[in-house]
């Protein structure tokens, strides 16, 4: 299936291909280490000044099954890297401690693991921040600073744990660019990025990117096929996490919910009453209900964001750096205003856009820590249509187009942007029936899309709940595919109710439900 | 697909000849046990199958205006004087065809004299006496028995060839080339090379069917039963083409679904889940019960028993007695009330998909205007993504296929390329886009998208394209864009700017 868009800005056709490289970057990174013993801890004769405050972190993690989804996976063991910050705490990616069940920290030339929890997980931006079970542990290292963003063709040097060895590793690089990139981890964000020559392999994830002895990046994905090519986090990135969650919750990086796009065409910018001067980008669509909708319109050309000139081609000019205009959108915080310099109607105007946090394309991104919600009823198991569930029912969604699935990678991706009216909450997918004599006839397996049940549409999983539980007729009817037509099913009420304990034991399922 | 299957089918024919080669020296063993029913009736097929061979032009999707050509070999079959009979995959496009007899020797310029994309059959015929000269007309079956066994018989290398082949099934499908259902005989053969060529498949001298489709060692045949009734409306004037049924259907299987609907008894009949295009009261209405269709009763499988095959899927009822615009009488059970309704067959035709598998009906439609290269939306156009197409094609390209747009278009237009020229500057990454309005007119054909752009307003041509994830809009300068148009032509060395 398709990929989200990235935020605000960017060019459609080369960010969605780019995505797709670089979400098997995730899997590479995010690939689980064998881990060998500890070996024995030789001292350097030049002892980098901040090894002492890197550490190895090693997480035991579950994911769910989505297509069967009161299961897990088998245990993944993987390890990554993190750093210690101000206030005693390590920072990592995100994607280093998803969907943990248990997190181990190894501290620099020290046998013992120490367990450790999260405090705060940002999915959008990979990053996330850990604390000790017992904080005294990392009383006497001394906590990393951060630093600037580099300049392009400095040099850093990373270090962390990455695969080849069990002691830390360091390697050296040049900042190679500095742009607007897809983050793997959330596969439907893309965030500023800068690459570098250094090696940063599977293991380095999370791990300090070093320049003048102050952070200047987390390593964090890769691009397979790409030779000397590694990504790291930063600083605004970090910055904009750790402020985030100073009021004791993380709200995420804003969303406007406009797409920009070149203005480049002569005759384009003569209708809009422009001179050729490769300043502004055009407004060519706005997310219904978002923040910019309020204040924008389509064809609004987006002059300045915040003081910086955009120019026609959607980018600005940022530290010396050319980046999609969206990196000044990603400085803020949710709740505040981004001044706008727009050209509308023949003339400039100065609008407000007040920022939001947005996580109404959850579903379509990859979702982490919060197992799917399901409902089962008569051996019906109902979830929620999810990228992740996509990508479990159609082994990572790449085979194409099958029928069966085509219709759920639409309803997903494109009818909340074609006809956001049209388009549910959460919309709901039948992903399997558990076999037992009251649905043995029941003739839609699986993978279908629930459009209504005993005549209700369903918008969401309590939708199908109350539709089967307050319903009084002798027999549940079933709707699917839509939107008007899709094949009819139906079970018998009073059978499904007395079956169901007996489909939970066969199953060896715990609860009928997780809502 | 079937343009480039058949490029595929080229490539490999050396290969598939010397396997074959192969296999038949291993096969002279136990062939020896089958030679005697052979032998008994000797047909002499030489002097009825034919080689065909076909020059057509193959669709480039991303360049409509190439007209790449393609030649291919198959089978023909005389079935009347100056006629021979031939499945129509490949003639749809044909630039010149030709006959040849005996399996070697001169070639003779042929014309084709009709064919026809659903029933994907094809006559044809010469002007040169020579040919005809020592041919006589096969014997077609009218009924063809379940098996045992039939012959397979082609030309191969200037000799015929012979092999057993198994009868294993009747099956309803879409046909090879169109999508009216039709019965397919599979059989079974270890003949081996490349099948689905018109070779016959024959008993006792009278062929049973031509083959339309096959792997190296199973293939299906169009039975000749159905050949002939084609061939018999054909001439005398009243083929009214195939049709379909345009409502879905699942089975009746399930009991508490079919006594929701107010079936009592034990579960028989479909379940009609989707109506066709009759609006009137005479059409059919999700929820309804198919019990009968022409007279035979549907089981709750969505089959019915037919006199002559056994059990086949209802669908094919649709073509088994015929044609399209013919009444069938369907006997239903709707809100608890058997009644009779009279169904009118449709005629299946890809000009009325509104995204036509095939386009060939016509020379591939396409509008270069100042280097934005538009297409109709078709399946054909997708398959140019390779045979991985559904794969590599974009995905909301394809699902037009699954669900028609909701404005009720009857067909689509898409914007496939753009040719760099200065007029269309900023705009290389504008691909694979349908186009909704141009100059605030809705656009559902080429024909729609040539009157829009002659109504330019304030001085530029306005393209809104789908809501959706792509651009949604760009312009056009007007004044100069048929000068610009002329000049990508030119310079892109395309024949014509549009073709409609």
């Amino acid at each position: 299936m398709q990929n989200s868009k990235g935020v605000h800005a960017g060019r459609d056709s080369l960010g969605r291909r780019f995505v797709r490289v670089v979400r098997g970057a995730l899997a590479a990174l995010a690939m689980a280490l064998l881990l060998g013993g500890i070996g024995s801890a030789a001292l350097r004769a030049e002892a980098f000044v901040a090894e002492r405050a890197v550490v190895q972190i090693l997480t035991s993690s579950q994911v769910p099954v989505y297509d069967a989804p009161w299961r897990f996976q088998p245990v993944q063991r993987s390890s990554g890297t993190g750093f210690v910050i101000d206030g005693g705490r390590i920072l990592t990616n995100a994607h280093v401690i998803a969907w943990a069940k248990q997190i181990l920290v190894r501290r620099y030339q020290d046998p013992r693991l120490l367990p450790a929890r999260v405090v705060f997980a940002g999915h959008d931006c990979d990053l996330a921040l850990l604390e000790l079970i017992e904080p005294k542990e990392l009383a006497d290292v001394k906590p990393l600073e951060f630093g600037e963003l580099p300049e392009v063709r400095s040099t850093v040097v990373t270090a962390g744990y990455p695969a080849g060895g069990d002691q830390m590793s360091f390697t050296r690089g040049v900042v190679s660019r500095i742009e607007v990139q897809p983050y793997a981890h959330p596969g439907n964000r893309a965030l500023l990025a800068v690459q570098t020559d250094a090696a940063i392999n599977p293991g380095n994830s999370g791990g300090p990117v070093i320049q003048d002895d102050k952070v200047v990046g987390v390593a964090f994905q890769g691009i397979p096929g790409l030779q000397n090519a590694g990504f790291f986090i930063p600083p605004e990135v970090i910055r904009h996490f750790l402020d985030d969650i100073k009021d004791g919750r993380y709200d995420g990086f804003p969303m406007a919910g406009v797409n920009f796009y070149d203005l480049q065409n002569p005759a384009y910018r003569r209708l809009l009453g422009l001179p050729d001067d490769g300043r502004g980008a055009r407004v060519d669509a706005l997310r219904a209900g978002g923040p910019a909708e309020r204040v924008l319109k389509p064809d609004d050309v987006l002059l300045e964001a915040n003081g910086y000139v955009v120019g026609s081609d959607g980018l600005v000019l940022y530290k010396g750096n050319r980046v999609a205009a969206a990196v000044v959108f990603q400085q803020l915080q949710a709740g505040q205003v981004l001044r706008l310099k727009v050209w509308r109607d023949g003339g400039p105007l100065e609008v407000n856009l007040p920022l939001e946090a947005y996580d109404g394309d959850r579903l379509n991104g990859r979702q982490y820590d919060e197992p799917p919600r399901y409902f089962i009823h008569g051996g019906l198991v109902f979830t929620s249509l999810s990228a992740n569930y996509l990508d479990s029912a159609s082994d990572g969604g790449r085979g194409g187009v099958r029928d069966e699935l085509a219709q759920l990678g639409y309803e997903l991706h494109h009818l909340p942007v074609e006809s956001p009216d049209a388009a549910r909450t959460e919309p709901v997918v039948l992903s399997s029936v558990l076999p037992h004599p009251v649905n043995a006839d029941f003739g839609v397996r699986g993978q279908a899309f629930v459009n209504r049940i005993n005549g209700v549409r369903i918008t969401c999983l309590e939708d199908v709940k109350r539709a089967l539980l307050e319903h009084k007729g002798e027999r549940h009817r079933f709707e699917f595919w839509g939107p008007t037509y899709g094949p009819l099913e139906a079970l018998d009420r009073a059978a499904a109710i007395a079956a169901n304990a007996d489909i939970l034991r066969t199953y060896g399922i715990v609860s009928a439900e997780r809502l | 697909m079937k343009n480039l299957l058949s490029l595929a089918g080229l490539s490999s024919l050396d290969r598939a000849l010397s396997f074959a080669l192969i296999a038949l020296a291993l096969a002279v063993a136990p062939a020896a046990a089958l030679a005697q029913p052979m032998l008994r009736t000797a047909p002499d097929w030489t002097r009825s199958l034919v080689t065909v061979e076909i020059t057509f032009n193959a669709h480039d999707a991303f360049q409509p205006w190439n007209n790449p050509t393609v030649s291919t070999r198959k089978h023909g079959l005389v079935v009347a004087p100056g006629e021979v009979l031939t499945t129509a995959q490949y003639l749809p496009t044909h630039t010149l065809v030709r006959l040849q007899k005996g399996g070697r020797g001169r070639w003779y310029d042929a014309r084709v004299k009709w064919w026809d994309a659903q029933t994907n059959l094809a006559l044809l015929t010469t002007e040169a006496p020579e040919f005809w000269a020592g041919l006589k007309p096969a014997e077609l079956m009218t009924t063809v028995p379940a098996g045992p066994e039939f012959n397979l018989v082609r030309w191969r290398e200037g000799n015929l060839e012979s092999r057993r082949a198994d009868f294993s099934r009747f099956i309803v499908s879409e046909g090879a080339l169109g999508f009216a259902p039709q019965m397919i005989m599979e059989v079974s053969t270890d003949i081996g090379g490349r099948l689905g060529w018109a070779e016959i498949v024959e008993r006792d001298g009278r062929v049973a069917g031509l083959t339309t489709y096959g792997t190296s060692r199973l293939c299906g045949a169009m039975p000749a039963s159905f050949i002939q009734r084609v061939l018999t409306a054909y001439r005398a004037g009243g083929f009214a083409g195939l049709g379909y049924f345009d409502f879905t259907w699942q089975p009746g299987s399930n009991p508490v679904l079919v006594t929701d609907l107010g079936l009592s008894g034990a579960p028989r009949g479909a379940v009609v889940n989707k109506p066709g295009k009759a609006k009137d009261e005479a059409g059919l209405q999700a929820g309804d019960i198919l019990l009968e269709i022409g007279g035979f009763a549907i089981d709750s499988e969505g089959d019915y028993l037919d006199p002559d095959y056994g059990h086949l899927q209802l669908e094919n009822l649709a073509t088994r007695a015929h044609f399209s615009g013919e009444k069938l009488p369907m006997k239903i059970l709707r809100a608890d009330k058997e009644m009779t309704l009279d169904y009118v067959i449709p005629e299946a035709k890809f000009e009325k998909e509104s995204v036509p598998r095939e386009v060939f009906y016509a020379p591939p439609a396409y509008v270069v205007a100042g280097g934005l290269i538009f297409q109709p939306l078709s399946q054909a156009f997708l398959r140019g993504w390779g045979d991985d197409w559904r794969k590599n094609a974009p995905f909301r390209l394809q699902y037009y296929q699954y669900a028609e747009p909701p404005d009720g278009r009857k067909s689509l237009v898409v914007l496939s390329g753009v040719l760099p020229d200065d007029i269309n500057l900023g705009y290389q990454d504008a691909l694979m886009l349908v186009v909704d309005k141009v100059n605030g007119q809705t656009i559902a054909s080429l024909t729609d998208l040539t009157a829009a752009l002659a109504a330019p307003k304030d001085g530029v041509h306005r393209f809104e394209f789908m809501k959706g994830r792509g651009l949604q809009r760009l312009i056009l300068d007007a004044a100069t864009l048929d000068a610009a148009t002329k000049r990508v032509v030119k310079h892109y060395g395309i024949p014509a700017a549009t073709r409609l």
